[in-house]
């Protein structure tokens, strides 16, 4: 899939007409008001395809869940369709859905053991206890659980309950799994683990995953495709790369994190290449192919904290250059975060863990730091 | 899977005595949270709780030890003496139970009264948890904000404000007897021509009454219990397949066992046992054990009482295990 970038006021691109009718999830203009006005979800349009794992990310309260629950039969939409396989799923409840949700929490039942917890949805659908039984130990296997099977949910940890909800899930085949901030319960360390589990798992199957979190770097790690959300409409859609390197709009570059905004007007567009100079005299030049705006113009430029270097050799300053305060020194063993602050805007770099030595300390001085024209991101607004 | 990973995150069995308090809080370091901190506070608690425990508990040892455990073995020894004119001698007699259990007298009002008690009895548990569980689901369920379930939990407990005897008593007149409110409506409605003398002082009226009477000893238990019911594996089960039938018969009804059965042993226990109501409303046309042991009490038969009133207990008990075979308390609270 093409990383594609769109603005919020554009839907998603890779939903196009053609689309519906072949395999795989499309969401096509999705909205969801709730009573008194609030819209929950606005216009949503999306493809994903089968085997392929998609992380609906974005702040609480953008919609991501909202959109979750409506492609498992938990909400329902005030407008738009959802299509699996070209056929609407909107009509129909969650039990009469190929879809099954991971929730939040887990949701185990609490006064069942591990085996029947995973053999329910086989005992719904009405196949024979012997059956049932077999089908559920495979998955519980699956998960590397079946010691525990005849345990109840309370007498297992964290990670033990998510793997039987995951088990829970698997046991009814269904054609897409959908993941509700599947690892928000779980300490760090179990998260970490539980990323890498879930995702070769789903490479295993070959099923499609939507995942919800709030979590950057889950989201990063773990996703084919990133759909990033805000206030109800989606803010660009795209491969985990260009999400970090390329955010298209001022919204997921703030929400990303790491990225410095400069925020200014045109001073120059010679042919598709933009210089953009902020308030206080910081410039950066930016590629912008097809971009014709007018010197003068509002323009808005982005950096990666990753991408800025420290300038130290008294080099002059210029264009993608800034003189900066130095407000804190964070070590954090592999990297830096140098805080910085020039002319009242907060900027952000970060270096290697070993230049700690020649940093430390610096807290007050002025330095220059610098970066590359093709590190500079134009921003939609 | 976990094949490839390392060791999963030690598995305590909390129920085991012996942890080492040292490696439980290795294993907290370690991501077990959750479990540890519960099986931590079992072994930390233990550690010298034993006085004051037994301090906090004294005053209810005390408390039912004077007013329930003396007063039953009272009445356990009093079945044994003889009766006297004026009251009952230290003369040891298996004959208050002889009376009872006479065979020419298996068949006299003592245990017809019980029978008509105990069917009375399963009729208000059965009708209390059939009315009753519809009004704790709704308050559970369908009312969403907290404090509006609370605010109709206090009105559905509105009829405890009032007096049990203020209550009987508009229930055996105004509203159930010959020229009631009931009969009122249903002669209005035309749907009786002649008004039914069966609602007032009758078993039907005795019954209707204790069901209303007690059928918030079953709403609220199995209003705690819904309320704890995890939202979200409701969601679950819709979701693997459960329509709405099988999700509360699957789900929902085996995590309010305890509630319907803590209920079922205070209604049955309350009305196999009932001579108040029974009176009340019944005004001398109705019976029940309650009754008939009051009637040998008030004619000096404390002896011949006694004996009967064991056999109540005997009865009550031997109701209140066959309830608790219907869920494993112990382990479902």
């Amino acid at each position: 899939m093409a990383p594609d970038a769109v603005g919020s006021t554009e839907g998603a691109a890779p939903a196009a007409p053609s689309e519906h009718s072949g395999s795989g999830l499309d969401l096509i203009s999705l909205t969801k008001d709730f009573p008194g006005g609030t819209i929950a979800v606005d216009d949503v349009n999306l493809h994903v395809d089968h085997g392929e794992y998609v992380v609906l990310l974005g702040p609480s309260g953008c919609g991501k869940t909202t959109t979750l629950r409506m492609i498992g039969g938990h909400e329902f939409p005030t407008g738009g369709d959802i299509l699996l396989d070209g056929h609407s799923l909107v009509g129909l409840p969650p039990h009469k859905r190929p879809t099954t949700t991971v929730f939040q929490h887990f949701a185990l039942f609490p006064h069942r053991s591990v085996l029947d917890n995973v053999a329910f949805g086989l005992k719904m659908e009405k196949v024979q206890k012997e059956e049932r039984r077999k089908r559920a130990m495979e998955a519980l296997d699956m998960v590397g659980l079946t010691e525990l099977s005849q345990r109840k949910p309370r007498a297992l940890s964290g990670g033990q309950q998510q793997r039987v909800a995951l088990a829970r899930v698997l046991v009814t085949k269904p054609k897409a799994l959908l993941l509700d901030e599947p690892l928000g319960d779980l300490d760090r360390l179990l998260q970490l683990r539980m990323r890498v589990e879930l995702r070769n798992l789903q490479r295993q199957l070959g099923l499609m995953f939507i995942h919800v979190t709030h979590n950057q770097e889950e989201a990063l790690s773990m996703a084919d495709r990133i759909v990033v959300m805000n206030e109800a409409r989606i803010q660009q859609i795209a491969d985990p790369l260009t999400i970090a390197t390329k955010p298209a709009t001022e919204l997921v570059a703030r929400f990303m994190g790491d990225n410095n905004i400069i925020k200014g007007k045109v001073v120059e567009n010679t042919g598709g290449r933009l210089v953009v100079e902020d308030e206080h005299g910081v410039r950066a030049s930016v590629q912008a192919p097809g971009d014709t705006r007018a010197p003068g113009s509002q323009a808005l430029v982005s950096v990666r904290a990753a991408a800025a270097r420290i300038d130290d050799d008294g080099s002059p300053g210029g264009l993608n250059t800034a003189a900066c305060e130095v407000v804190f020194v964070e070590f954090l063993g592999d990297l830096v975060k140098l805080h910085l602050t020039s002319g009242g805007e907060r900027l952000l770099v970060k270096v290697p863990g070993d230049h700690y030595p020649s940093l430390r300390g610096r807290e007050g001085e002025t330095i220059r730091i610098r970066w590359e024209e093709e590190d500079v991101q134009l921003l939609a607004s | 899977m976990s094949s490839s990973s390392p060791p999963e995150q030690p598995d305590i069995d909390v129920t085991e005595l012996e942890i080492d308090v040292a490696e439980l809080e290795e294993a907290e370091l370690l991501g077990a949270a959750p479990r540890v901190e519960r099986a931590l506070g079992d072994v930390r608690g233990r550690k010298g709780g034993g006085w004051v425990t037994l301090a906090w508990g004294l005053p209810g040892f005390v408390w039912l030890g004077f007013y329930l455990v003396a007063p039953l073995v009272f009445i356990v020894l009093v079945s044994f003496w003889t009766r006297t004119d004026t009251g009952f001698v230290r003369h040891w007699t298996l004959s208050n139970y002889g009376v009872l259990l006479h065979p020419f007298n298996l068949d006299n009002s003592y245990w017809k009264n019980m029978e008509t008690s105990f069917v009375t009895s399963v009729i208000a548990v059965a009708a209390c948890l059939v009315f009753g569980f519809p009004v704790a689901y709704f308050l559970a369920f369908k009312v969403q904000k907290l404090q509006n379930q609370i605010a109709l939990f206090i009105i559905a407990l509105a009829p405890f404000w009032t007096s049990f005897l203020t209550r009987s008593v508009a229930w055996a007149y105004p509203l159930m007897g010959r020229e009631g409110a009931l009969n009122q409506f249903l002669l209005k409605l035309h749907i009786v021509s002649q008004p039914v003398s069966a609602f007032g002082f009758s078993q039907l009226s005795v019954r209707l009454a204790m069901i209303q009477l007690y059928i918030l000893f079953m709403v609220t238990p199995l209003f705690f219990l819904l309320g704890q019911v995890d939202r979200h594996a409701l969601e679950a089960a819709r979701d693997l397949g459960g329509n709405w039938w099988r999700t509360f018969r699957e789900v929902i009804l085996p995590q309010t066992m305890p509630g319907i059965v803590i209920g079922s042993i205070f209604i049955f226990v309350l009305t196999m046992g009932e001579y108040g109501t029974v009176t009340v409303i019944g005004q001398g046309a109705v019976s029940s054990v309650g009754t008939y042991i009051q009637q040998l009490v008030l004619g000096i038969q404390y002896p011949q009482g006694a004996a009967a009133a064991v056999f109540l207990v005997i009865a009550l008990l031997a109701g209140v295990f066959v309830i608790t075979r219907f869920a494993n308390l112990r382990e479902e609270l």
